[in-house]
């Protein structure tokens, strides 16, 4: 079973609603979440996790099925939830997913940003970064995510409130060998997010950025085979084993990040307890970087 | 909720943004143990947590001494038969009468690196052997926006918080395998005793501040500085600290979360 087949949703929601009872805080019954790239991976535990606290999500992705599934899931938590096929590539397709959450379930409260890609497709065969590589990197993870808070800023702007998250990278701290391109379009989600933020607040939408360090997803499965066979030091491994050594030496809390803990993250970026917070880049990476 | 039948401790929980602290986590079902060197004030703090039913006590601490800080740990598992969160948040602006100078004298200097570094360093020592017997710990620092880059006039206090922003990066590291958190909150602008000063020490040292109230300097500086145009409040530092120390911020460690409505984005 790969990760996106597995429930990163919790199953008892009721334990989450008890844990909640300090305060409305926490509860967003009556908004609506966006998530691009919510079909899968930590896109779907943040979609989950918003329906927990009683939003309505739009589940934006480019995978069609993946997102139904997802939507569905979400739908028999929150009771309202709808799918979208985007790519966020496409400008008209971005203004197509903001009208249609307006007219299905009403203006926008939260943006999260989760659309990723790592590199052209077939990057896990390759030893090089290419031009497409690098054109594709750019395009969906930092000129897509402008598109997306573009369509998604009247709804919010006029209504003088919203809250933006964008999943970014601990890649992005930090200039690296491997996959140059993906670190730099990470570095640059970092610097978009700081524009955004200033440019926004005067309409009292907030813009933060999560720095996930690492999780076992279906990317980094690829990017494990890649260092088992580019790196000596992981020949022969399996990419479960080169992520769990590398867990080992270079995570100061010896344990791998989730998509739950960065669900968990978009939460507070986007409760009413971060009101105050914008701007920032906030990594959770059991401590491999903090800057 | 995140924090029932658990116990947090506050340094500088007695007013201002320490008070905001202690109330977001008894919100959240925690204990509290207030630990200040003002008792008038950390009473009144604990009668307030107390009315809304939580449990709280006080513990006369002073933070530059070492023995104080491990009578306050101890002061706590007392009470409350078990510690989980501590927040170092007693902090100062400079030595006494620091509003009428210029630049800061070596008694500032002196001052806030003993209350603002070493007084986190006595907390976590003091703590930390606990937590490691327990293998669990949350520990959170109060640093300023003002420890992210050096300015002008305001020096020592910025290089405190600056060198409290390295010391919890230093246990975080640590810690980090042994089940401890350690991260780091910096405020803003917010309307404390403490800015009360800063305002008070403006309105006297600098041109363009003569004359003015120091509520007067601190909209001012709110105005001129924060993207979002409004203060920040110690309810606002009250839940990111209630974040960082609760198990949802489990995989974040040896971070400084800027709660300062967007004025430094490093």
């Amino acid at each position: 079973m790969s990760i996106a087949e597995q429930s990163i949703i919790p199953a008892r929601q009721a334990d989450w609603k008890q844990r909640d009872r300090h305060g409305e805080n926490l509860n967003l019954k009556g908004q609506v979440a966006v998530v691009t790239g919510g079909a899968t991976g930590s896109g779907r535990a943040s979609a989950g996790k918003r329906a927990d606290r009683g939003a309505a999500v739009m589940v934006a992705d480019i995978n069609d099925s993946a997102s139904a599934a997802t939507a569905a899931e979400v739908a028999e938590i929150a009771g309202r939830s709808a799918c979208f096929r985007v790519d966020v590539t496409d400008v008209g397709a971005c203004s197509d997913l903001a009208a249609k959450t307006l007219e299905v379930l009403g203006p926008a409260d939260i943006l999260i940003n989760n659309a990723g890609v790592a590199g052209a497709p077939n990057w896990q065969k390759r030893s090089f970064s290419t031009e497409e590589d690098w054109k594709m990197t750019y395009r969906v993870n930092v000129i897509g995510m402008s598109n997306i808070v573009t369509a998604f800023e009247p709804q919010m702007a006029k209504r003088r409130s919203g809250r933006v998250v964008n999943i970014a990278s601990i890649a992005g701290r930090e200039g690296r060998p491997s996959l140059p391109h993906y670190s730099a379009s990470k570095a640059a989600v970092i610097s978009l997010t700081q524009s955004t933020a200033l440019e926004l607040a005067r309409y009292n939408i907030t813009v933060n950025a999560i720095c996930p360090g690492l999780l076992w997803t279906p990317m980094w499965e690829q990017v494990g085979e890649r260092y088992a066979r580019e790196v000596p030091a992981y020949a022969g491994m399996s990419a479960r084993q080169v992520f769990d050594v590398m867990i080992a030496d270079r995570i100061p809390m010896k344990s791998e990040q989730t998509p739950e803990d960065i669900a968990e993250t978009v939460v507070f970026f986007t409760s009413y307890d971060a009101k105050n917070i914008t701007g920032q880049a906030l990594n959770v990476d059991g401590g491999l970087f903090m800057r | 909720m995140d924090f029932e039948g658990k116990t947090s401790v506050v340094t500088g929980g007695a007013g201002g943004i320490g008070r905001g602290i202690a109330h977001a986590l008894a919100r959240r079902g925690s204990n509290v143990l207030i630990a200040d060197t003002n008792e008038e004030s950390a009473v009144k703090v604990v009668a307030e947590l107390m009315a809304f039913g939580a449990h709280a006590s006080f513990c006369e601490t002073d933070v530059t001494a070492q023995w104080s800080t491990d009578e306050m740990v101890e002061a706590a598992l007392e009470e409350f038969g078990q510690l989980d969160v501590l927040v170092n948040n007693a902090g100062v602006g400079g030595a006494r009468d620091f509003t009428f100078r210029k630049t800061p004298n070596i008694d500032d200097w002196l001052a806030t690196f003993d209350v603002n570094v070493f007084g986190i360093v006595n907390g976590i020592q003091s703590v930390e052997k606990y937590m490691l017997d327990r293998g669990y710990g949350k520990i959170v620092n109060i640093a300023s926006i003002a420890g992210r880059s050096g300015g002008a006039g305001f020096t020592a206090y910025g290089a405190s918080k600056a060198a409290a922003i390295n010391v919890s990066q230093a246990w975080a590291f640590k810690l980090a395998p042994h089940g401890i958190n350690v991260n780091t909150v910096c405020p803003g602008l917010i309307w404390t005793p403490l800015w009360e000063s800063i305002g008070e020490w403006r309105s006297l040292t600098s041109r363009q501040h003569t004359g003015m109230t120091s509520r007067q300097v601190f909209e001012r500086a709110v105005a001129e500085s924060v993207p979002l145009g409004r203060e920040q409040t110690p309810e606002d530092v009250g839940n990111a600290v209630a974040y960082l120390a609760s198990d949802r911020a489990r995989s974040i460690t040896g971070q400084a979360l800027n709660v300062d409505g967007g004025i430094r984005m490093n």
